[in-house]
């Protein structure tokens, strides 16, 4: 996301219309704050400052907010003295509930931009009105045989803001372009066949004029794919798969592993039995970042397929793992697989926040991503060197991860091949031990703040065949909590030392994205509907509301047009949340967003209108 | 049908499956699919006994408009109703099939509906559980008419009967009105039990 969004930028994001908001640029052409900022220990807040061209300090125009993943927001209205005074400002159904509200809306300007689990509708809301009317929607009609094909809820993940458009993934297998002013469709461009089982669930990430999308369908025997896409027309410039020979997956002469077992030629063919890489999934379904100084994307590649590891003997490359790629061609630069052979579907498409930090008494350029297997990574985005992995949750699949290798330690008790038995209490589940719901990072702090599950299963591999879609799974589970009792918890990890410096238990899954802010507050949400504000030093809830369904979005917060901060998030639980739904107390779905400021910030009743969309 | 045969046709049936893969996901390179006992091709469709097709499409999905009524073609019988090998057997191919994955190894859902409860969207009398299998439907739901015999497909609609979510064919214009509970005012026959969780 780079170039000025024409129409927004100069109707919103200018001091013109925006008294509260200040901005400057820098020479990257992204925008940063100036206004009554505390002042961020520079290294650690450069990646906060990766913004889509056009950002201003009050806006939110990728699902992370920034390039670097962070989910940090230099505002400051809101802060841990007053952040008890929060108040219910509006809110908004997008008339959705069948289905799992994992997105986070947007903000550029005077404008919110929300888009909807199937059928992948978009909203455009006037932030300059009260109650926040709609400016348009958009109406997609994607293939309700998508829906279907989808393993885990017919959800998606977010959309992107840049150049004035509005792009996202539509569940049928098909990038779209939409017109940011008035709603109309500009471009889409089919990426894949629906009827061969694959879906496209993730949020795209827009850079330098490139769109970068890829596929969902670990469990239907799928070859797991990221594209670029030209941001302008919709045309494809590069496909780089997750399995397959070295001219498909894009390795070539520039591809520095830093470990030697993944070194060598084709190994995306040769570390399976004959063929079984044509079905071996490595979708990227999760998150991408991006690195302006490196010109790098980053972004994991989903479980291996099928989950019953009997039928694929090998390291399986390069499933379950990282790619760092240059954006310009999308040429391998380094890989990393996080579980080879995966047994338990331990998908490493988690997100992975690009940060400084000091491991060692050395400034490192890392990448830290929590993954499904438990094991927190501070990875060097330049080398890919593992400096840090340690566990932040509860783990017993692995005794640890060793440090000469980069590869776990198995515990072979709990190890599922050979199949066709059911292996006991195996931690994480399948689910993880955090799935895809984005972890935020403070500059301030220089901690991490994480949604962790404390789920295990019970797990018994199965035989099974390929059959064009249909599921590839090959696996039955049934899945329980936790040591302790409590399916999840919010804590605050130092990728430094890999320790968890305080949690907050709680009774339900916290499967939502989590949000920090300049004022030292951080956000998140449980499957039990709860929101909650939390000092981000101390870990101590400072509010809490309940909403009308279990939250598995991400908050986000934004400088509205009255100059005041704001923090949206939804309430619709489905996706992966769905596999404790028999616990007691389970909500039911929704399809709301609910939005929140100071009391004091909160304009007074408007007097009823008869003109539409007037106060 | 012996069980032999049955094998033999489902090894059949998924190589077939397997070559429609390879032409439309590569284009060429049959063969690099595993099946189980896929050397052993026989090829046997004995269909006596079971409703004719065009019977079944007759069979309405929903309401019928204007005069009529389409009782007597959402009653045709399960010919495998209760059949305690035929229903082994369609268990078996439930999940040889990769039913399983969708619906769940125990039938309560997942990425597909439940079958064990009363919600059908497009019936659950036996002949409309057949024509979804036959037919497939819009939500993802494949179309098997193709690659599964009609003598597979009752033995999964057998199958599907047991685990206790279908309607009762003789039942099946009832529960098409949704009169799935226990009392029914307007005749003697009631759907009493059917709706309870299993």
């Amino acid at each position: 996301m780079s170039v000025a969004i024409a129409a927004i930028a100069v109707c919103g994001c200018g001091t013109k219309d925006n008294p509260g908001r200040t901005a400057s640029t820098d020479t990257n052409g992204a925008t940063t704050s100036v206004a009554g900022e505390v002042a961020l220990p520079a290294m650690a807040a450069r990646g906060s400052a990766w913004l889509p061209p056009g950002a201003g300090d009050g806006d939110w125009m990728m699902p992370s907010r920034d390039y670097a993943g962070t989910r940090y927001s230099p505002l400051t209205e809101i802060t841990t003295a007053n952040a008890g005074q929060l108040q219910l400002a509006w809110t908004f159904a997008d008339g959705q509930s069948t289905y799992g509200h994992e997105m986070t809306p947007l903000v550029a300007g005077n404008t919110m931009y929300i888009v909807s689990p199937f059928p992948d509708k978009a909203f455009a809301i006037d932030l300059t009105k009260p109650g926040g009317p709609l400016k348009w929607s958009f109406s997609p009609n994607p293939s309700p045989i998508a829906i279907g094909k989808a393993c885990c809820d017919a959800v998606v993940r977010g959309a992107a803001l840049y150049d004035g458009k509005l792009i996202y993934n539509l569940l049928d297998d098909h990038t779209i372009a939409v017109d940011a002013a008035t709603g109309k469709e500009l471009w889409r461009t089919k990426m894949d066949n629906i009827e061969n089982g694959g879906t496209m669930t993730m949020a795209p990430l827009v850079a330098d004029g490139r769109v970068y999308v890829g596929n969902s369908g670990g469990e239907m025997g799928v070859k797991g794919w990221l594209a670029a896409l030209d941001v302008n027309t919709g045309k494809e410039l590069w496909r780089a798969y997750s399995v397959g020979p070295d001219s498909m997956a894009r390795i070539g002469s520039d591809f520095h592993p830093f470990y030697s077992w993944m070194r060598g030629k084709d190994l995306g063919v040769t570390t399976w039995p004959a063929n079984a890489w044509k079905h071996g999934a490595g979708a990227p379904w999760g998150w991408v970042t991006y690195d302006p100084d490196r010109h790098s994307v980053y972004y994991g590649t989903s479980n291996t397929g099928p989950w019953n590891a009997d039928q694929r003997p090998g390291l399986n490359l390069w499933t379950s793992g990282v790619f760092s790629r240059s954006a310009s061609d999308g040429m391998a630069q380094w890989a990393y697989v996080f579980t080879p052979h995966n047994e338990w579907d331990y998908d490493g498409v988690n997100e992975n926040i690009l940060v400084d930090l000091p491991v060692n008494g050395q400034t490192r350029k890392v990448m830290v991503q929590f993954n499904r297997n438990g094991f927190a990574y501070t990875i060097d985005r330049a080398t890919g060197e593992v400096l840090v992995a340690k566990p932040f949750a509860h783990e017993n699949w692995a005794s640890g991860i060793d440090p000469t290798t980069a590869m776990p330690v198995l515990v072979p008790e709990k190890e599922t091949v050979p199949v066709g038995r059911w292996v006991r209490d195996i931690c994480p589940a399948d689910i993880g031990a955090k799935d895809f719901q984005p972890s935020a990072f403070s500059p301030r702090t220089g901690l991490f703040y994480v949604t962790a599950q404390n789920i295990c299963m019970d797990y018994k591999g199965r035989e099974v065949s390929y059959i064009a879609g249909t599921p590839y799974w090959g696996a039955q589970m049934t899945r329980h909590v936790g040591p302790g009792g409590n399916y999840g918890e919010f804590i605050a990890f130092d990728a430094v030392t890999g320790r968890k410096v305080w949690g907050i238990p709680e009774a339900f899954l916290t499967y939502s994205g989590a949000l920090v802010t300049a004022g030292d507050v951080a956000f998140y949400g449980t499957v039990d509907g709860w929101f909650r504000a939390v000092d981000a030093r101390s870990g101590k809830v400072l509010w809490s509301r309940k909403l009308g369904s279990g939250i598995i979005s991400a908050p986000m917060t934004y400088r509205a047009p009255d100059g005041h901060q704001y923090v949206a998030v939804a309430a619709g639980v489905g996706g992966g949340a769905m596999t404790t739904s028999s616990q007691p107390g389970f909500p039911p779905r929704g399809d709301t967003y609910y939005v929140f400021a100071l009391g004091n910030a909160i304009p007074s009743t408007p007097a009823p209108s008869t003109k539409p969309g007037a106060p | 049908m012996t069980r032999a045969a049955v094998a033999a046709v489902a090894v059949l049936i998924a190589a077939t499956a397997c070559q429609r893969d390879s032409q439309q996901l590569r284009g060429a390179g049959a063969g690099d699919i595993s099946v189980p006992g896929q050397d052993s091709m026989v090829g046997v469709t004995d269909t006596t006994g079971l409703p004719a097709e065009g019977v079944l499409s007759h069979v309405a999905i929903g309401d019928i408009a204007g005069v009529g009524n389409n009782t007597l073609d959402a009653t045709i019988r399960s010919p495998f109703g209760g059949n305690a090998s035929a229903i082994r057997e369609g268990g078996e191919e439930f999940e040889k099939m990769n039913c399983a994955a969708c619906h769940g190894y125990d039938l309560k859902g997942g990425m597909g509906p439940n079958l064990t409860d009363t919600y059908w969207r497009y019936g659950g009398s036996p002949a409309d559980i057949y024509k979804t299998i036959f037919e497939g439907r819009p939500q993802g739901m494949p179309a098997w008419g193709r690659t599964l015999t009609p003598t597979l497909i009752w033995k999964l609609v057998a199958y599907i009967e047991a685990q206790g979510g279908a309607f009762p064919a003789a039942l099946a214009d009832r529960a098409r009105q949704g009169d799935v509970g226990d009392h029914d005012t307007t005749s003697g026959s009631t759907m009493k039990g059917r709706n309870s969780a299993p």
